[in-house]
């Protein structure tokens, strides 16, 4: 079984609202693949449909070879999963939780190795609300894995923590694909989605806008480098001219700098360093960056990612 | 499930809060009218029963019917049926003539004898009643006074298992309380997990969701029951409630009554959006029930159809049964009538809750 999770034609609709609209994506076993989109894309609706907790519309949704319409309890004892915002018991502390969580499974893991997977084991006393927001964030990963699953959901893991902290989720995620699982998690972070995932689905408005890994989506786009120059003066027209044979678009953010979307062509940026070189520009400050992920949205939605 | 209504019971008592005041506001309430004692019966209620009316007995009854603290009833026919109104509490004495009575004014036979029956449950207002009524016949009917006793005035002490208001209310106060904690916590509590997702987080486990719905019953269950034990407790054995004990039929009763509430904890918590609105919710239906089911005074004096609607709650038919059980020795098949309209009650709330139930 190569597919761990596979989407067909998927729609859920709210009264007239459509939340998912026509959505298809297979997500491949042992994988890590993400869902992208800004707020109200229809990402955790899709997650809970897939988990069962939503009803599709339309569409053919199969988990682990399961049919969820034709047997939706088939396939609940081996998936993992992590709500949005969870915050799970106040009275009980983490060990207690993971056991709760544990009974309701055939089969499972014991608290005390699950909180040492997640870094956890000091705090196996304590409750929930005495935890920073990146330890209840590793122990709601945790306690998505209390019966040992083949698949794990994750929704926005690292949501509203600081730096440090979604590095610490994003080795977690890691190691928990070393370990054999398929992963699937949602996020609006461009760069979570380019270094952790896989492979990605980029959702916005309920559709689904492209399905591939980082990289890819990142070649496909016209542009490959993002530069930001600041010149003593503003360019005249034949300086502009020369830039334009090497740069899809340049943009005036002050009198006098400039961000330049190059080509594809591969010589686009010694062609562009040869140009201000020559054409006797007065560089101040270059900056020179790969495009990245927020480019592909852009270019893809038309919009900047909205929070 | 075991574990899991393990898990419910230890969450219960850690939320150290609610359980305290689940137990501390009927225990005040204890408290407050086991220090006061009030509102036992002052009314002093007679009717006259004439054997045979004659004058002698005209007078007196138009004596005693004269006295200002004394509610005069009525002039009874029936003997045994007049002594059964004192055993129902519709009646408090029953002064009987006997046919032959004469006011003895010879001082060489004994004198003839009155029959003052009383409930024995008011001594002190007891004696000063029969003081009140040997005095008024004295009075009025003699002339002159001759240092005799005319007539004497034999007073019989009913049998009669009245229980004390105290009693009444303590039975009262546990209905009370159970009924409080079972349908503001669960209200609370489910609408509490909803909101912070764990409803959903058991809904993706392959656990059947009953299943935890059980645990919950059976946890809250177990703390009715323990509330019950602390409650009648506490009256026993520091403000000194008597109660005869049918237990088992007692606690089978609250049993049956905790269910209804939880039940309907269960449907204010589909309807309530937030655990507070729940709190609100839970309280608008427990409060009017306290004071309408009776728990603190009789309601058979409500005006219109009211008391029809009051037999219709479910912590009315509740209280009936435990104080039937309690004071008045009866047994678990005489409440029936009860305990079929509390089993009526968990069917209802029970398909409420169900069918209004949501899970987000």
């Amino acid at each position: 079984m190569d597919d761990a999770i596979r989407v067909e034609a998927l729609t859920k609709q709210f009264g007239s609202f459509t939340a998912v609209d026509d959505v298809s994506f297979h997500v491949k076993s042992g994988e890590i693949f993400g869902i992208l989109g800004p707020n109200g894309a229809g990402k955790t609706t899709t997650l809970e449909i897939i988990e069962g907790l939503q009803k599709p519309t339309l569409g053919k949704i199969s988990v682990l070879g399961v049919d969820i319409r034709r047997n939706p309890n088939g396939f609940k004892s081996r998936i993992g999963v992590q709500l949005q915002s969870s915050a799970y018991y106040d009275y009980l502390n983490l060990e207690e939780i993971l056991g709760l969580l544990g009974s309701c499974y055939p089969k499972c893991l014991s608290p005390a190795k699950l909180l040492k997977q997640v870094g956890l084991s000091e705090q196996s006393q304590k409750k929930v609300k005495q935890l920073s927001g990146g330890q209840s964030q590793r122990f709601t990963v945790a306690a998505s894995l209390v019966n040992d699953p083949e698949l794990v959901i994750l929704d926005e893991p690292t949501t509203g923590l600081d730096p440090q902290s979604r590095r610490n989720l994003w080795e977690l995620i890691n190691e928990i694909q070393r370990g054999g699982v398929t992963v699937i998690m949602t996020t609006h972070y461009m760069d979570e989605a380019q270094s952790l995932c896989n492979r990605l689905a980029i959702m916005d408005r309920g559709k689904l806008i492209a399905v591939d890994t980082p990289s890819n989506m990142i070649k496909s786009l016209k542009n490959t480098y993002t530069l930001k120059i600041e010149l003593r003066d503003p360019i005249n027209e034949d300086q502009l001219l020369s830039l334009k044979e090497s740069a899809n678009s340049i943009e005036q953010i002050t009198p006098s700098s400039y961000l330049l979307k190059l080509n594809k062509s591969p010589h686009s940026l010694d062609q562009i360093l040869q140009t201000i070189v020559n054409t006797k520009m007065h560089l101040n400050h270059l900056e020179i960056n790969p495009v990245t992920l927020e480019d592909v949205f852009l270019e893809l939605t038309g919009n900047e990612l909205r929070d | 499930m075991f574990a899991l209504t393990k898990a419910n019971l230890k969450i219960m008592i850690r939320n150290r809060h609610t359980t305290f005041w689940a137990l501390f506001f009927p225990l005040m309430l204890v408290t407050v009218f086991g220090i006061f004692q009030f509102g036992d019966s002052d009314s002093a209620r007679i009717a006259i029963y004439e054997e045979n009316p004659t004058p002698s007995s005209a007078a007196i009854t138009k004596a005693i019917s004269g006295l200002d603290f004394l509610e005069f009833k009525s002039i009874e026919q029936n003997e045994l049926i007049a002594i059964d109104k004192i055993k129902n509490d519709e009646l408090d004495y029953l002064l009987s003539i006997p046919a032959q009575f004469n006011l003895n004014k010879d001082h060489e036979n004994p004198p003839d004898q009155l029959h003052l029956r009383v409930n024995p449950n008011n001594m002190e207002q007891n004696q000063l009643v029969q003081a009140a009524i040997q005095h008024s016949i004295t009075t009025s009917l003699i002339s002159e006074p001759t240092g005799l006793t005319p007539f004497s005035l034999a007073v019989e002490n009913l049998e009669i298992p009245q229980p004390r208001y105290f009693d009444v209310v303590l039975l009262g106060l546990v209905g009370l309380g159970i009924m409080t904690n079972s349908i503001i916590s669960i209200a609370v509590k489910i609408s509490t997990y909803r909101n912070q997702s764990i409803l959903k987080r058991l809904l993706v486990t392959p656990l059947p969701i009953w299943k935890y719905f059980a645990s919950e019953v059976i946890a809250h269950l177990a703390l009715a029951i323990v509330q019950a034990v602390i409650i009648l407790g506490v009256g026993i054995v520091i403000f000194g409630a008597r109660l005869s004990g049918n237990w088992a039929g007692l606690f089978i009763v609250i049993l049956l009554g905790s269910a209804v509430f939880l039940n309907i904890g269960f449907l204010m918590s589909a309807w309530a959006n937030t655990p507070s609105a729940a709190s609100g919710m839970g309280n608008a239906i427990a409060l009017p029930m306290i004071f309408l089911a009776g728990t603190f005074f009789s309601t058979a004096s409500l005006p219109w159809i009211l008391p029809y609607l009051v037999e219709a709650l479910p912590l009315t038919p509740m209280l009936s049964a435990m104080r039937e059980l309690s004071l008045e020795n009866a047994s678990i098949i005489e409440v029936w009538p009860q305990m079929l309209t509390l089993s009526g009650w968990i069917i209802v709330t029970g398909l409420a809750a169900i069918k209004f139930f949501r899970f987000n």
